[in-house]
């Protein structure tokens, strides 16, 4: 950084007063076309994403339900075909299963509220 | 199908064509219009990071900067999702690859008369046991049995484990099936939709009189082309950001 900064120095050294003017005129006029350009786009920007992300967010838990409910009953199934209960198993893991969907979501849901890194280091702590 | 209109179904378009029979050690692993589409998306996304990062400068070009913003984005979901240190980079590569295909792949597919891959559950299925493989190895590898510890919740009295470890067994299990069926029903139904409604304005405007209604179909149409995109790129990233959270279970252990 501060070997640019030397350089830049002695280029400008080499221009006249006027040409050196000029130039900061032009920066700081640039300066203000990009951050006026970053003002213009940050609200309607940030709209897009808030909603997106809300979509997102949508997306995702609606098949958390599905896939315990469908991995609890198979297992429950599975395990009564083999052991000849049936169907008792099927009801009890289906059972699970859909608990196991709530956790999900439920889980996902505490995800989106608080901060990861916050959580993280609480795992440390337990250990 | 009298509701499809031109007599095509509206689940035609997720036929498997063979196109070039072919068997390996007894394994069917002909050449089908899915592999082709496989293929060339793979393709684009190597060609476009090849000439992307071709003539890499500091002021970045503007396919530079394409490139730079999805990895960016890309670093920012591990970042938030997985891990900020060392070992989110580790998995940048592997996040980075999984959401670029299934990008690719939900694109591809809205283009009119393409074959959307990521419509079959046996390809989505496929990502999502490899993230959960991933997960396992890294998991035992890293913290050995005392992974397991991640099925036992803690801070529970005992009496209710012999619930609670069967409950977060399933709810493990049913990880990647979750993962794959979101994937795999949301294109499915989206092409569905999209083909039922291209459908009827056809039947409409070979209905005489009902014609003058056909317009309205055709808007339908056009409103879930701009919703489909949203959603190929919103399934694309909740992918990529679920991978990152189940792969920080097996990074950080129980929680």
């Amino acid at each position: 950084m501060s070997n640019d900064d030397k350089t830049g120095r002695q280029a400008s050294d080499a221009m006249s007063a006027a040409d050196r003017a000029a130039l900061a005129k032009r920066a700081s006029e640039i300066g203000a076309k990009i951050e006026s350009a970053k003002g213009r786009h940050a609200t309607p920007h940030h709209g897009d994403q808030s909603q997106g992300n809300a979509m997102a967010k949508g997306l995702k838990i609606s098949a958390e339900l599905i896939g315990g409910v469908v991995v609890g009953g198979g297992l429950g199934w599975l395990l009564d075909k083999w052991l000849g209960t049936f169907p008792w198993l099927f009801i009890l893991f289906f059972l699970l299963g859909s608990a196991a969907g709530m956790l999900n979501i439920v889980r996902q849901a505490q995800r989106e509220k608080t901060p990861p890194a916050p959580s993280v280091k609480d795992d440390e702590d337990d250990k | 199908m009298a509701s499809g209109g031109g007599g095509h179904s509206p689940i035609e378009q997720f036929a498997l064509q063979t196109l070039m029979p072919l068997k390996v050690f007894g394994i069917d692993a002909s050449i089908t219009n899915s592999t082709v589409f496989m293929i060339g998306a793979v393709g684009l996304i190597c060609t476009f990071l090849h000439f992307a990062t071709q003539n890499a400068s500091v002021v970045p070009g503007r396919l530079q900067s394409a490139a730079e913003m999805v990895y960016d984005f890309v670093a920012g979901t591990v970042r938030d999702n997985l891990d900020d240190g060392h070992e989110g980079k580790k998995f940048l590569p592997f996040v980075f690859a999984l959401f670029a295909f299934v990008l690719v792949c939900n694109f591809l597919g809205m283009i009119p008369g393409f074959f959307t891959v990521t419509s079959h559950i046996v390809i989505t299925a496929a990502l999502a046991l490899l993230v959960i493989s991933a997960v396992l190895i890294y998991g035992f590898a890293k913290h050995g049995v005392s992974f397991l510890k991640l099925f036992v919740p803690s801070g529970v009295p005992a009496w209710l484990l012999p619930i609670l470890v069967p409950i977060e067994i399933i709810s493990f299990v049913s990880r990647p099936v979750s993962l794959s069926v979101r994937l795999f029903a949301n294109m499915l139904a989206g092409h569905i939709a999209l083909k039922i409604f291209a459908g009827f304005v056809g039947t409409l405007l070979a209905a005489g009189a009902w014609s003058i209604l056909s317009p309205l179909p055709l808007a339908l149409t056009t409103a879930l082309t701009a919703l489909e995109l949203l959603v190929a790129f919103l399934q694309a990233y909740v992918f990529a950001v679920l991978t990152c959270v189940y792969l920080s279970d097996a990074v950080h252990g129980a929680h």
